[in-house]
């Protein structure tokens, strides 16, 4: 009964990577949180993949946010704008 | 007629000179390519040109510049995302590719000699990851990205990806896994 358990909690590294990632895009159910809470618990590979997962996630983030400085379209665009408006 | 047109454009060219600079900023952080940002800039005002009879300001300029550009944006990637559509055939092939990550009972391989790295959020990780991205199945590229580009929620990127959910977060997790084994083997201590 134990051990029933005990494999019905137990995560392989694979799976628990997986949770990892689902967890951003959907809803976990109750059973893999507490799942993916024991096996990060115990496993450190795992607990790293988790934090270099977010970290990953935060640069995403970050690239694709414009920061506060502003970038200059270069000049000849601009008159190939103003041109291609004249016609 | 003429002295609308003449207004339009004097209009114009005020507009450019005033908004082009930041328009082309928000484009290049949305498709990290310069030329792509450049041509949508482009493409924006050119289709304000075409309507500015809708613009009723009620809006500032700005604002409405800036909803046409992301309106240009979606549609850049929509067009390409007819590209991602994944076939279940490209699908198991790709998802092949990090069966190697684990043992035959999917546990982590032992790592070999990369004990603990620090990753640093910082510009040089930031280039580093872009680098890795572009080593990535191309269809792979856009789905991991897609959350940040387009602002949406996962629900609507699958729509717009025409995959499912399981998919999407499979998809991702095998991307992040040859993400990770990419920056560990160039990034620098």
């Amino acid at each position: 009964m134990m051990k029933k358990m005990m494999n019905i909690l137990m995560l392989s590294c694979k799976k628990a990577t997986e949770l990892i990632e689902k967890r951003l895009v959907a809803k976990l159910t109750s059973v893999e949180k507490i799942q993916l809470k024991m096996h990060t618990a115990v496993c450190s590979q795992c607990s790293d993949y988790e934090n270099q997962s977010e970290i990953i996630e935060k640069c995403l983030a970050e690239i694709h946010q414009p920061n506060k400085e502003t970038l200059k379209l270069s000049s000849e665009r601009k008159e190939q704008i103003l041109k291609q408006l004249e016609k | 007629m003429t002295s609308t047109k003449e207004n339009s454009k004097t209009l114009f060219e005020s507009w450019v000179a005033q908004f082009s600079d930041e328009l082309f900023t928000w484009a290049y952080h949305k498709t990290s390519s310069r030329e792509t940002a450049e041509d949508l800039v482009q493409d924006t005002f050119l289709s304000a040109y075409h309507k500015i009879d809708s613009f009723e300001g009620k809006s500032q300029p700005k604002t409405w510049l800036f909803a046409i550009l992301n309106n240009k944006i979606i549609d850049h990637y929509r067009k390409k995302s007819k590209q991602f559509i994944i076939s279940s055939d490209d699908y198991q092939q790709q998802m092949k590719t990090t069966d190697g990550f684990f043992d035959e009972h999917d546990k982590w391989k032992k790592a070999t000699d990369n004990e603990e790295q620090h990753w640093l959020d910082n510009p040089e990780f930031n280039s580093l990851l872009l680098g890795c991205i572009k080593d990535l199945p191309e269809n792979w590229q856009f789905v991991i990205q897609s959350k940040y580009i387009l602002d949406k929620k996962s629900a609507d990127i699958c729509q717009e990806l025409e995959i499912t959910m399981s998919n999407y977060w499979q998809i991702t997790h095998r991307a992040k896994l040859l993400l990770k084994k990419c920056i560990e083997l160039n990034w620098v201590r």
